[in-house]
């Protein structure tokens, strides 16, 4: 299952106004979205791991790159998933 | 009547013109040379219109209310939202409202049920591949959406008898014109997932000679079975599927294959030989 309120926030921020009104002020702009503690949690930490489950795989790509992240280091933090479950026994 | 004179099917992976002044100059080439002769086909077939079917990626629908399937029948499409695509010429973009609207009749005549959108937002998957063919002007289109996007999909089974209810749509079009069908996505890509960048190579090879081989059942079965494990992209390997059904599941022509990291896909080229 997704998660309404991360999947609606995500999709918002495709509008550039919404996209504005997030780097003008992060907080802000989450205080909107009745989001889960735990998930508002990942949001700010930059958590992609936490937040992958949640989202549609789209969804996700959009919004690190929207926010900045670097292309190889969201690369490095996805894949880092499936390292992780890949050393798991 | 109308005469269906084309199928197509073209990739459409972002990054083909995001990064595309990044590209290596080989890549730049292979990727130029494709689009270049699909564009010469659908030049050759001189379509009056066009039914193009993408995916929508997260543009016109939510998950608020995701349409299995979706047939636009407005006069008037816009143009590809996403800030990076701004090189393309056209902000909006002509619909085919008597071809959409018996698309629709036909579809509810051999029980489907489509969704329906009077105005839809035509986004990097529809309008890459008129962009890179050099489609221009682009004829109407009507715009089919298929959600290869969030589970759950259409079966490829359907996807394969709605290609060949939309070539039956277009062979009992009452009036003189020549249609263009055009699928667009695949071949295999993951993104946005843990193995984002990974590129099934045998997968998309044994899809093509699955395709080529002219039996749809062993098709319907490989796919059901390597679809799920050949990345999220792949899924509108669907697309492709509706075309070959469009074609009678025969004639399929290979233009070019090539797995380019780069661009994230295992990119696809092709048209059905409709003689």
């Amino acid at each position: 299952m997704r998660d309404y309120w991360l999947s609606k926030l995500f999709f918002d921020l495709q509008t550039p106004a919404v996209a504005d009104a997030y780097r003008a002020g992060r907080a802000k702009l989450l205080d909107r979205y009745p989001l889960k503690p735990e998930v508002r949690a990942a949001v700010e930490a930059d958590d992609v791991a936490a937040l992958a489950p949640l989202v549609n795989p789209y969804l996700l790509r959009f919004y690190f790159l929207m926010a900045g992240m670097p292309e190889d280091e969201f690369l490095r933090r996805i894949r880092a998933i499936k390292a992780t479950a890949d050393e798991r026994p | 009547m109308a005469e269906l004179a084309g199928v197509f099917a073209a990739s459409h992976g972002p990054m083909i013109v995001r990064n595309w002044d990044v590209l290596a100059p080989a890549d730049r080439e292979t990727i130029a040379s494709a689009f270049g002769e699909l564009g010469r086909r659908m030049r050759a077939a001189k379509p009056d219109a066009l039914i193009v079917i993408s995916p929508d990626h997260w543009v016109n629908f939510f998950i608020d209310n995701l349409p299995s399937i979706c047939v636009g029948v407005g006069d008037t499409h816009d143009g590809p939202p996403e800030p990076w695509f701004k090189a393309f010429p056209h902000r909006t973009l002509p619909g085919h409202p008597q071809l959409a609207e018996h698309v629709l009749r036909t579809a509810a005549a051999r029980d489907f049920e489509p969704s329906v959108s009077y105005r839809l937002a035509l986004d990097h998957g529809f309008c890459i591949p008129l962009y890179k063919a050099g489609i221009e002007p682009v004829p109407p289109i009507v715009p089919v959406i298929f959600n290869d996007i969030e589970p759950p999909f259409p079966s490829v089974k359907r996807c394969y008898a709605w290609g060949a209810m939309l070539a039956e749509a277009v062979a009992t079009f009452p009036g003189k014109l020549r249609v263009a069908i055009l699928a667009t996505g695949g071949l295999s890509h993951s993104i946005g997932e843990p193995d984002m960048g990974r590129i099934d190579e045998p997968f998309d090879r044994d899809c093509i000679r699955r395709l080529e081989s002219g039996d749809p059942p062993a098709l319907f079965d490989f796919l059901n079975e390597r679809l799920p494990g050949a990345g999220n992209g792949a899924s509108e390997v669907r697309n492709w599927v509706a075309a070959h059904g469009a074609a009678g599941g025969r004639g399929f022509e290979l233009i070019r294959y090539a797995p380019i990291p780069k661009v994230y896909v295992g990119c696809g080229f092709a048209s059905w030989n409709l003689g």
